[in-house]
């Protein structure tokens, strides 16, 4: 057969399998008729036959390089990603994601690095006015604590206005969140360590500040406004930095993988972990926008931050207790459906 | 992995599950940049319309505020996961996120790589930093340049802890046998031996420069094709004085157009795809 009459007879295909190909791109699969499906198969099976003879066919480099493009636009129209199984995604939510916490390490060293500065720094302040002094007005000036005490001299009486909470609320989402993030982010520089200045500044400064509020007149104030939403923030600070922890201890610590591997092996595990920060930095953020500051009464205060309390031990506590030693391993990592890589790599 | 072995330019290949190789071109960190520079115009024009409009309808900063952090982290996550691994600015370039392993990526990967950035975009200059939407301008990128330079696949952080890739996708034209309207050519190629065959290289060959010829000029012709003209000039033998050129030509017709030996009589099929998989080739 004579190349021209090959490609003659063959370019009616390729342009079917490339008109196919666009269709797809823009429609969603289902509102595509089987038939046309069925064609789209079978055209991509002959167009990857193509290439694979193209040598024996004698086809021209020009022939070849379009027919890499074709194979290759039809062969991401027929692997697509899964998309995302609810059940699998519950279990990865309320089983798994729970028992790797209530297990790693790197969120334990966090934990205790966070509150152990923490509660330092609340002491040196509270018995030391200067260090809290040094700490509060890191940046040279001296009026970070004046302002600090101005801020919570008002009682919260008059509560605040739908501008005031709205815009604080939003100033607390892009803020607090964007720093969890930045801090998970820099735990993949300096081997894990990265994020560990984020963390500890934070436990040093908060920890200054709530030592040196309670020195002062306005502790009754600022204890009232911390309340509720402190269990929610705290907690994840320190989740978004152990997340970034663990991505950079994956490349020390890489089992028996290689390091790239386990990279990518951890980078999966983390994710549901900085979702769990940026969700209860949305939700830490909303009840200091809205409730902390607001002219209701401290009970209720109380109650919101002992449910959120309650919340995060029930998550972290109770769905993480390795209850039955079988469960408490780790689960196998998921590979998406139709990998065959993994299929390969089991047999 | 080991696949990699083999590559010594910017082509790839994938292995699909049909045992076919095709090749896919990675994208360097200098032609990603101009993507992500009109991604972020992009994103920072919606969240400063977008938020300015939703702050004075609910009397509130909190929609600006809000749509900041949201667009500035999860824009490329959001677009990579619905538009299959392509942002408006990947689009308009043509660049692709892909797995390691050539397929689509998920939606973790997707929002994964792109917070990740946050560590590519290291280090910064401090004074930048906190200036909202302007601020992505101190950061320097080094990190992930750093990065992209010494993986393979010109992965950044992000990149790597995802497991993906960014390739080109260049659009193909076919083009189909070159039409050779010289007569001379004709003439020649009815004088050659019928049973002439071409191995794989010289057909390559071949059609390479037949495809290019009218680039260059007369002598220029002669001269690239004397290397291959004189010896078959003399195994064909045909008169001295004839032109190379033509005599390529001559050839290209008679194993493109005109007559082409049956691969499945001369030879077995050949394999271009390995058998093994890429994960146990050495």
């Amino acid at each position: 057969m004579k190349v021209a009459d090959l490609l003659a007879a063959r370019s009616q295909n390729w342009a079917e399998l490339q008109h196919l190909c666009t269709i797809m791109d823009r429609r969603s699969k289902s509102r595509i008729p089987p038939e046309a499906i069925n064609r789209f198969a079978a055209l991509y099976r002959s167009a990857c036959a193509d290439l694979a003879l193209a040598d024996a066919y004698h086809l021209p480099p020009n022939t070849v390089a379009y027919l890499h493009q074709l194979v290759a636009r039809a062969h991401s129209q027929l692997y697509r990603s899964r998309g995302i199984d609810l059940g699998q995604a519950i279990k990865e939510i309320f089983v798994n994601t729970p028992q790797r916490l209530f297990a790693d390490n790197a969120l334990r060293l966090a934990f205790l690095l966070f509150f152990g500065l923490f509660f330092l720094a609340y002491y040196l302040a509270f018995y030391m006015p200067e260090f809290a002094d040094s700490v509060i007005n890191f940046d040279g000036s001296t009026t970070q604590t004046d302002s600090l005490r101005e801020m919570y001299s008002h009682g919260f009486d008059d509560g605040r206005d739908w501008w005031q909470s709205s815009s604080m609320a939003g100033f607390y989402i892009s803020h607090n969140a964007s720093i969890g993030i930045v801090c998970f982010a820099s735990g993949l520089l300096f081997l894990g360590v990265g994020g560990l200045p984020t963390l500890s500044f934070n436990a040093i400064f908060l920890g200054a500040v709530f030592g040196y509020m309670d020195t002062t007149p306005q502790a009754q104030n600022f204890s009232e406004f911390t309340t509720a939403h402190g269990p929610f923030e705290l907690t994840a600070i320190v989740l978004s930095a152990a997340a970034g922890m663990r991505l950079g201890f994956s490349l020390l610590n890489t089992g028996e993988l290689t390091r790239m591997a386990s990279l990518r092996k951890c980078g999966r595990e983390t994710s549901p972990m900085i979702a769990a920060a940026v969700v209860l930095f949305i939700g830490a953020a909303v009840i200091e926008g809205f409730i902390s500051p607001s002219a209701l009464p401290y009970a209720f205060k109380a109650v919101v931050g002992a449910g959120s309390s309650a919340i995060l031990l029930f998550y972290f506590i109770f769905l993480g207790w390795p209850w039955n030693e079988a469960k408490a391993k780790p689960a196998p990592t998921e590979f998406p459906a139709g990998s065959w890589e993994y299929a390969v790599s089991r047999s | 992995m080991s696949n990699l072995g083999q590559q010594f330019d910017t082509a790839i290949d994938i292995v699909t599950p049909e045992n076919i190789a095709f090749q896919y071109r990675l994208a360097g960190p200098f032609q990603r940049a101009p993507a992500y520079v009109i991604d972020t115009i992009i994103r920072s024009t919606v969240i400063v319309i977008l938020g300015c409009i939703g702050a004075i309808a609910v009397q509130s900063a909190a929609p600006l505020l809000i749509l900041h952090f949201g667009i500035e982290w999860f824009y490329g996550g959001v677009f990579e996961a619905l538009w299959h691994g392509q942002t408006p600015g990947k689009r308009l370039f043509r660049l692709r996120v892909l797995t390691i392993h050539g397929q689509p990526i998920n939606g973790v990967q997707a929002v994964m790589r792109n917070i990740l950035r946050a560590a590519d975009m290291m280090p910064a200059f401090d004074a930048a930093r906190d200036v909202p939407v302007f601020g992505q301008f101190g950061y320097t990128f080094q990190l992930g340049i750093l990065s992209c330079l010494l993986t393979q696949r010109y992965q950044r952080l992000g990149d790597l802890a995802t497991g993906t890739m960014v390739v080109v996708e260049e659009p193909q034209r076919l083009y189909g046998v070159v039409q050779i309207e010289e007569p001379e050519a004709h003439r020649l190629a009815a004088e050659l031996p019928a049973g002439f065959q071409v191995t794989r290289g010289q057909a390559r060959a071949l059609s390479q420069y037949v495809q290019r010829r009218r680039g260059f000029p007369w002598p220029r012709r002669e001269e690239i094709c004397r290397h291959l003209g004189e010896p078959l000039r003399q195994k064909f033998g045909l008169r001295e004085g004839i032109s190379y050129d033509l005599l390529i030509c001559a050839l290209y017709l008679k194993v493109f157009v005109e007559e082409h030996p049956d691969y499945l009589t001369s030879q077995q099929p050949p394999i271009s795809a390995p058998n093994l998989p890429p994960e146990f080739r050495r």
